[in-house]
């Protein structure tokens, strides 16, 4: 079993074995962001099976992609401490913040995915870019379920 | 009907994967399916909302309104799957083109959806209700992405 589905069990087993606070959640959602950007890279390249030349052309624009991904993984973790720091007594003028930042982090995810997508169209078959965007939407979809299960509802 | 059941109803209409939604007799029985689904969401706001009179008659003509235009979307997005499955065994690069072209459209026209009718909500009713809104819909989002992704194959 992958490390990154290890982090993910693990959390989950968390989740059920005890009330989580805020702040013990959001802990332990940047240790699970990091965990991810350590192993996806391996995962990625494995479930593409590339010929050498294709991870040549690949690899290059993976990792730059991979690193405006990492800026929005810091978005992420900034966001989860303003959730944190305004859980106990949110307002709505911090709840109307928060919604907003959020809506428009999912947004740039969507636009770096689009973008990249595009540019590996250039050097890949598009069967290949086709599957990339599929596993990139299981890991995202594997990934977020966790993270966002574990960040307690907003209080009444 | 439970989450669980909620997600297991909308992976069955994506079952043409594997077979037409005809041969699994699925056409008749998609209205039927949609319906329990969408019931079953309102159920799950209605208890996890708490609304107030005033709030109920605010927020619900918009989360209607909301979820017609996204029955929409997912009637799109089978009907990819749909082509997807058709191709599968021979998928040529234009048409796997073509395909990623239309999910990246969908997603985007997804969350330009999502993005206005949050900000709709959150004006209608307290933003910490809207944010409550929001967390619970992407659970559910990301509990149905998680069952319909792991059944369709990855493009080779």
């Amino acid at each position: 079993m992958n490390k990154s589905f290890v982090a993910i069990a693990a959390l989950a087993v968390c989740a059920v074995s005890g009330q989580l606070s805020a702040q013990s959640t959001n802990d332990e959602n940047k240790a699970l962001l990091s965990q991810i950007q350590t192993d996806k890279r391996a995962i990625v390249l494995k479930g593409l099976e590339l010929t050498a030349s294709e991870s040549a052309a690949f690899i290059p624009i993976y990792d730059e992609y991979e690193a405006e991904r990492k800026q929005l993984a810091d978005r992420t973790v900034a966001l989860l401490d303003k959730f944190v720091a305004n859980y106990e007594s949110m307002t709505d003028d911090a709840a109307r913040g928060i919604l907003k930042d959020w809506l428009s982090l999912e947004d740039s995810r969507l636009d770096v995915t689009k973008k990249y997508a595009k540019r590996f169209e250039k050097v890949l078959p598009a069967p290949k870019v086709l599957r990339f965007v599929q596993i990139e939407n299981k890991l995202d979809t594997a990934v977020e379920m966790e993270a966002v299960r574990l960040v307690p509802l907003a209080k009444h | 009907m439970n989450l669980s059941e909620l997600a297991l109803a909308l992976v069955a209409l994506t079952s043409p994967i594997v077979a037409s939604a005809e041969e699994l007799g699925l056409v008749t029985d998609e209205q039927i399916l949609l319906k329990r689904v969408m019931e079953d969401k309102r159920s799950v706001y209605a208890a996890s909302l708490a609304l107030s009179d005033s709030e109920s008659r605010a927020f619900w003509p918009i989360y209607d309104e909301y979820e017609g235009k996204v029955k929409k979307l997912d009637d799109r997005f089978l009907e990819l799957v749909n082509r997807f499955a058709a191709e599968y065994d021979t998928l040529s690069d234009a048409e796997a083109a073509d395909m990623l072209k239309e999910k990246m459209a969908i997603e985007k026209d997804r969350m330009a959806l999502k993005q206005s009718y949050t900000h709709r909500i959150a004006k209608a009713i307290p933003a910490k209700k809207a944010l409550r809104y929001a967390q619970v819909e992407t659970r559910i989002e990301n509990m149905i992405r998680r069952d319909v992704y792991g059944l369709i194959p990855l493009a080779h």
